[in-house]
């Protein structure tokens, strides 16, 4: 089935080709060996995956919707995890209290979105603010230290492929499997492409936003906290995850204007954006010229994708079929060819 | 400043004086223009001719292409086929119509084109803006507006400075009617159901109008549903069905009935070319029937003091001119929030306008059909995949949806479409089915199977409530409900049911005075504003008519 041509077709493919290549630059410019590179950026992506698979979801849910409080959320998460978890010793206790604060903040995000019709983009705006405030206000006099169990988990890389990356994969995997074979990510998918429609047919629009938004929180919450672990707890800790993670969806195929959603390419988009970084770094940019070539590799991408249209035709991107289904449905005998379009 | 130079009232001609019309170029010709939407014929070829300085009514069913005709005759949009001729210029079809060739041609519409959030005045500014100063505009526009609102609606208590959002649904269509006045020259101003939110006395004073534009050389079309009101204005009356005028006659010594008749014979005629199958036997309505849905005086949002029960196992119709109420019965189905609605058992919507509020693009028609059944599939939260599956087959073979259930939704016709989006209603496992006019433009063999498919369900003891703009799609439901004005104002049981009956009901015009009728006696001087606007607006508020 998967033939190069089928491959090809998979809107995922292109942040992993993206990748390669860079990954390919890299090797020719240093003239070291590939492996080390490839494992420091399977360190750094995890991160970027978990708000990405978050943000993913968001932007799933359909035109206007999208979450641009996970940069402060990621901070407020960094120090809230890490304060509690050098207050109480529990590392569990400490993650938990990270993913809390996601919530919290998406929480206010949800009221705003749909208690008050307040546009997504203001709303997220207006509650990674108030995260924002706070983490300036818990970081004033801050001096308690990472847990250096979990750092050195996180650390942790048997055969060069680091523990967390594994961890997310699998992560990755249960987002899959969430959006095709639960009531929940069908339901998400359907409004994302037509809100008006998904209502009419008696989904529940308003919880599962709710939900969507939290899902985002909590996982914006968790990358905050490790992340904090694994580095150390900075108000600018979550600053330039805000640009990325939208990147690193549009890039893995996820439709802007909502309704399809690619987990797998949101990790290809993350190696990508950590390569590219490498590679940056390698070359010697300052970071405004990096943030330059994001800024427009992303309205590169986004001009491809047709501008986000939904429309069936001038979008040069087709929903996949799965050909599977395909073979185990009796298809009614050449009826005019309308599969085939 | 033209239209400063619009003479009001005092020396208009007299009524009567411009009634001959006149042997001069028509105002406006309309030869065998056809408009296709889609594969709708609006406009099936149709002839219109208005003269210089008379009246002439239009009438016509629902669907019938008043509003199409209109709208090309008003140059809002080209025509397909045939050509429209303004003061003997002519714009062929397939052109964009140029706004200058239609100055001279305006439109009040019944849904007003005034933009809420702007003052009277500007408003006037928009759409009269060729005739206005370009300093100092705004004086202009509201003494322009001023005059003619006091010349045609005496007492009309609307300040120019009032945002229209403030004003009542009368006051606001006062203004939409002032506003497509203010021209000049105004060869001609088409009224589309000018009265339908007007008193009798307003109404009566904008008729006096009338009678002063072609006095003064201009001409008036009117289009209303209210027969007897056009009968009493018009000099000539042109009835439209099926996309033409079929008949163009004089309206003097011309009935109600005789009207209606032409109107209705065009639904006898459907009837008895076999374009509908016979009606199914129906469900003798029994007392002991149980009741799944019940709305007991409901208020509010479009409607008055509605009252309905809708039984286990019946088809129930709503039916009367388009957007009497009829929606909005069915929004308090679906979501009833209040508590004048009292609905057991699960619903599904079958939504009329498919693409908005029906299609689900980037899925499959397997996936757009199971999405309402899925969750009662599903066990704890996870599909079940094969079962879906089945249905989906299931649906597709039942009512023959081309293409089968793999095709992209975004593929199929949009006959098709409409049938996976009813699918989609009566897989899920809802006691009541509510229907939204989901049948327009749906061509006839898609059709009868779906009749058929409503019956079937019916007789399994599901509920279906159906609001239908095309009455000969009643003789399938059990009851009907007749609205007008959001009011229930017949219901008709087994036999009773026939096209003419409900053409006659809807049509005819209740005893009881027009709701804004409050609004427009309030004694008012037309002095200055806000303090008269107040009372207005009460007055308006403890009436019933309100839209939102």
């Amino acid at each position: 089935m998967n033939t190069p041509r089928n491959l090809l077709s998979r809107p995922w493919i292109w942040g992993f080709v993206a990748a390669l290549l860079v990954w390919a630059v890299i090797m020719a410019v240093s003239g070291q060996g590939g492996g080390q590179t490839v494992s420091l950026a399977l360190s750094l992506a995890p991160y970027l995956v978990l708000v990405g698979l978050g943000q993913m979801l968001v932007v799933t849910a359909g035109p206007g919707n999208i979450d641009v409080s996970v940069g402060p959320v990621i901070s407020l998460a960094g120090f809230v995890s890490v304060g509690t978890s050098s207050a109480t010793g529990s590392v569990v206790l400490g993650i938990l209290a990270g993913l809390a604060a996601g919530l919290v903040v998406a929480a206010v995000s949800s009221v705003a979105i749909l208690g008050l019709s307040v546009p997504p983009i203001i709303a997220t705006l207006a509650s990674g603010l108030v995260a924002s405030s706070a983490t300036l206000v818990i970081a004033d006099g801050f001096t308690a230290l990472p847990d250096p169990g979990l750092r050195n988990l996180l650390n942790l890389r048997p055969l060069g492929v680091p523990l967390l990356a594994i961890v997310v994969a699998a992560l990755t995997v249960l987002a899959v499997l969430l959006l095709r074979g639960t009531t929940y990510g069908r339901s998400l998918t359907a409004i994302g492409q037509n809100t008006r429609a998904a209502e009419r047919a008696g989904l529940p629009v308003v919880r599962i936003t709710a939900l969507t938004y939290l899902a985002s929180g909590a996982l914006a919450g968790l990358a905050g906290s490790l992340l904090a672990t694994y580095i150390a707890p900075t108000p600018d800790l979550g600053t330039r995850y805000l640009l990325d993670s939208i990147a690193v969806v549009v890039i893995g195929g996820t439709l802007i204007s909502g309704g399809r959603a690619v987990p797998a390419g949101v990790w290809g988009g993350a190696l990508f954006f950590i390569l590219l970084d490498g590679l940056v770094n390698l070359v010697g940019w300052s970071t405004a010229a990096q943030n330059l070539l994001k800024g427009c590799l992303v309205l590169f991408v986004l001009f491809l994708a047709g501008g986000g249209s939904r429309r069936p035709g001038a979008a040069p991107v087709r929903p996949t079929r799965r050909p599977s289904t395909t073979a185990a449905l009796p298809t009614p005998a050449n009826t005019g060819g309308t599969t085939h379009g | 400043m033209d239209v400063d130079k619009l003479p009001a009232g005092p020396h208009a001609v007299p009524p009567g004086e411009g009634r001959s019309p006149s042997t001069a170029v028509p105002v406006i010709v309309a030869t065998n223009v056809s408009k296709t939407y889609g594969r709708t014929h609006a406009l099936a070829g149709t002839n219109l001719t208005v003269h210089a300085g008379e009246v002439l009514g239009l009438v016509g069913h629902n669907g019938a292409g008043k509003s199409t005709l209109m709208r090309v005759l008003a140059g809002l949009e080209g025509c397909d086929e045939g050509a429209v001729t303004v003061l003997g210029r002519e714009v062929p079809a397939g052109t964009r119509p140029r706004e200058q060739d239609f100055r001279g041609v305006r439109m009040a519409y019944q849904e007003t084109s005034l933009c809420p959030d702007l003052t009277v005045a500007e408003n006037i500014w928009l759409s009269s803006r060729r005739g206005l100063p370009r300093l100092r505009w705004r004086r202009a526009a509201a003494e322009a507006v001023r005059l003619r609102l006091d010349e045609i609606f005496p007492g009309h208590g609307i300040s120019p400075r009032d945002r229209v959002e403030d004003l009542s649904i009368a006051q606001r269509q006062m203004a939409e009617i002032a506003r497509a006045s203010l021209a000049s020259p105004l060869n001609l101003l088409i009224l589309d159901e000018p009265t339908e939110s007007l008193g009798p006395d307003a109404a009566q004073s904008l008729y006096a109008y009338v009678r002063t534009v072609t006095a003064r050389g201009g001409s008036v079309l009117l289009i209303s549903h209210r027969i007897r009101e056009v009968l009493s204005v018009a000099d000539r009356v042109a009835v439209m069905r099926d996309g033409s005028v079929v008949e163009d006659l004089p309206a003097h010594g011309l009935g109600e009935d005789d009207v209606l008749l032409l109107m209705g014979a065009e639904t006898a005629v459907r009837g008895a070319t076999g374009a509908n199958p016979p009606a199914a036997p129906r469900n003798a309505p029994r007392a002991d029937t149980p009741v799944v849905a019940e709305l007991r005086g409901a208020t509010g949002a479009g409607l008055n003091g509605v009252g309905l029960r809708i039984g286990k196992g019946e088809v129930v119709g709503l039916a009367g001119l388009a957007g009497q109420g009829q929606q909005q019965v069915l929004e308090r189905l679906w979501r009833p929030v209040r508590r004048d609605t009292v609905v057991h058992g699960t619903r599904a919507y079958v939504p009329g306008d498919r693409q908005r509020s029906g299609v689900l693009p980037l899925w499959t028609v397997a996936e757009n059909l199971t999405i309402s059944a899925m969750r009662t599939i599903a066990r704890h939260g996870i599909r079940r995949p094969v079962h879906e599956t089945a249905v989906a087959g299931d649906w597709v073979r039942r009512l023959s949806i081309r293409g089968g259930a793999d095709a992209a939704m975004a593929d199929l016709s949009g006959g098709n479409q409409q049938k996976v989006i009813v699918a989609r209603a009566f897989a899920s496992a809802a006691d009541m089915v509510l229907l939204d006019d989901p049948f327009r433009g749906v061509d006839i063999h898609t059709k009868t199977d779906l009749y058929g498919l409503i019956r079937a369900e019916a007789a399994q003891g599901r509920s279906v409530v159906w609001y239908s703009s095309e009455n000969a799609e009643m003789a399938h439901c059990d009851r009907v409900y007749v609205f007008r004005a959001g009011k229930v104002v017949a219901e008709l049981v087994g036999p009773e049911i026939s096209e003419e009956r409900i053409i006659a009901v809807s049509f005819a015009e209740g005893d009881q005075p027009p709701p804004a009728a409050a609004l427009a006696s309030v004694p008012t001087e037309p002095t200055s504003t806000r303090s008269v606007a107040a009372p207005a607006a009460a007055g308006n508020s403890a009436g019933e008519h309100r839209h939102d």
